[in-house]
């Protein structure tokens, strides 16, 4: 009979009988609801042994991909080791590479971390400072490419870790941050699968990620990226995107801002839910990859959906907390 | 004997139908209102669980959950012809996927079975 390896104890699962039910037994608090693998409460995370796929129907990829399975519906096969979504990060240490401002208030910094790192293009990571207040910021790099860990960081007024970034932190200075989660990245497996990337502002920054990644991994489906921003001064990558969309023929570079004075007829200024359901108007069968203001990236997963997009297709990372002070 | 949720396809049809459904549900103007704002994936979840319900399948609702979960919609309006609404698109979605009348007939009674508790009546 297998063995789950939990919280450091080994519990034997008995024939026939479930991960969330050995769990419960033994006094462990773990979610659930519906315990029929449908309300995804009682998720779990095996960092080791196989999860039959029977627990994990209905997941997105980028969960599959990561061992996250329905403890409800897991008929163990052979021992797993398990922790609850919360309990995998931990701190790293890094220095500071390198710091480059890439716009007028966004800066590019690349740091080193001093031991392996893993992680997934377009997850995030928060990244504490000194008085050991940390907000989230998501991975422009990609391993295999990049040694560094490359993060975009707008400047926001009076924000106590991007000012801090911004102003205080230079290179050599060593720097604390969180091991990598959330669902936005590249999932191999559907190379002509065609893919939407739509973000708003450094939401630019996971998607540029998770497309050099997809190529990296020859992806062979169109790859459509959409910019958008308040102003031209804000496309902090527009050289460089549309360099990169002449080198790639499946690349394709679009953006939009909001201002329309003297704006050259290559960028849109068509909000951007317009910009996105001119580019994919029938978008049944693509995947699509969304980041930045919330407001809109809600707009933009609804209208998807509506129009066609599985929702199981829909990768979302709304910037919820924009640095509060 | 073949249960209800049986005939229906059990587990596979809720994934085929949540989509279909909730896709309705979004783009009808009674009632999309109700959702603005809401966690797509969270909601997809919770319209599995729906579903499953009316199917006839394994679900562990409760009429105390049912009132809970639509309290806040009562105050803002939530109405028996809101709810004749959704009952409809179920119907529209059921046919969609070659559910026989018969059937479409019984879920609509389990869906409607749960009204006072969603008006929290």
């Amino acid at each position: 009979m297998p063995d789950i390896l939990f919280n450091g104890q080994t519990i034997r699962v008995k024939t026939g009988q479930t991960v969330l039910s050995a769990l419960l037994e033994q006094g462990h608090n773990i979610p659930n609801s519906c315990r029929a693998g449908v309300c995804q409460s009682c998720l779990i995370q095996a960092t080791e042994g196989d999860v039959p796929p029977d627990a994990q129907t209905g997941l997105k990829d980028t969960l599959k991909a990561q061992g996250y399975f329905m403890a409800c519906s897991c008929k163990p096969e052979t021992s797993l080791k398990l922790v609850l979504p919360d309990q995998m990060a931990s701190r790293h240490l890094t220095n500071v590479l390198e710091r480059k401002m890439l716009s007028k208030n966004v800066l590019r910094l690349r740091l080193m971390p001093d031991s392996p790192f893993e992680y997934r293009p377009g997850q995030f990571v928060t990244i504490w400072n000194s008085e050991n207040i940390g907000r989230n910021y998501s991975l422009a790099s990609v391993p295999g490419l990049d040694e560094y860990l490359e993060f975009h960081i707008r400047y926001i007024p009076d924000g106590k870790l991007s000012g801090w970034l911004h102003n205080e932190i230079q290179v050599d200075d060593v720097i604390q941050i969180q091991s990598s989660i959330g669902n936005c990245f590249y999932v191999a497996g559907s190379p002509d699968q065609n893919l939407l990337l739509a973000g708003t502002g450094t939401g630019l920054a996971p998607l540029l990620g998770i497309v050099r990644d997809a190529l990296q991994q020859d992806h062979t489906g169109d790859i459509h990226l959409i910019h958008g921003a308040v102003k031209m001064s804000d496309l902090y990558m527009h050289e460089e995107l549309q360099h990169m969309s002449k080198q790639h023929s499946n690349f394709f570079y679009h953006a939009s801002v909001v201002e329309d004075n003297g704006v050259p007829v290559s960028i849109s200024t068509a909000p951007l839910d317009k910009v996105v359901m001119a580019v994919v108007p029938k978008p049944t069968d693509w995947k699509a990859y969304l980041c930045g203001d919330p407001g809109i990236v809600n707009t933009l997963k609804k209208k998807l959906f509506i129009s066609g997009a599985s929702m199981s297709n829909i990768y979302s990372d709304p910037f919820i907390s924009p640095d509060h002070v | 004997m073949t249960t209800l949720y049986e005939r229906i396809g059990g587990q596979a049809a809720v994934d085929k139908a949540v989509e279909i459904f909730y896709r309705k549900v979004l783009a009808d103007d009674r009632i999309n209102e109700f959702f603005d704002g809401v966690d797509m994936d969270a909601q997809i979840n919770k319209q599995k669980g729906f579903l499953t319900m009316v199917f006839g399948g394994p679900n562990h609702y409760t009429g105390k959950d049912m009132r809970e979960g639509h309290k806040h919609l009562v105050a803002r309006g939530l109405n028996g012809s809101h709810v004749d609404a959704v009952i409809e698109l179920l119907g529209d979605t059921l046919k969609e996927l070659g559910v026989a009348d018969a059937d479409i007939q019984e879920v609509a009674g389990i869906a409607n079975s749960v009204r006072d508790d969603v008006l929290n009546r």
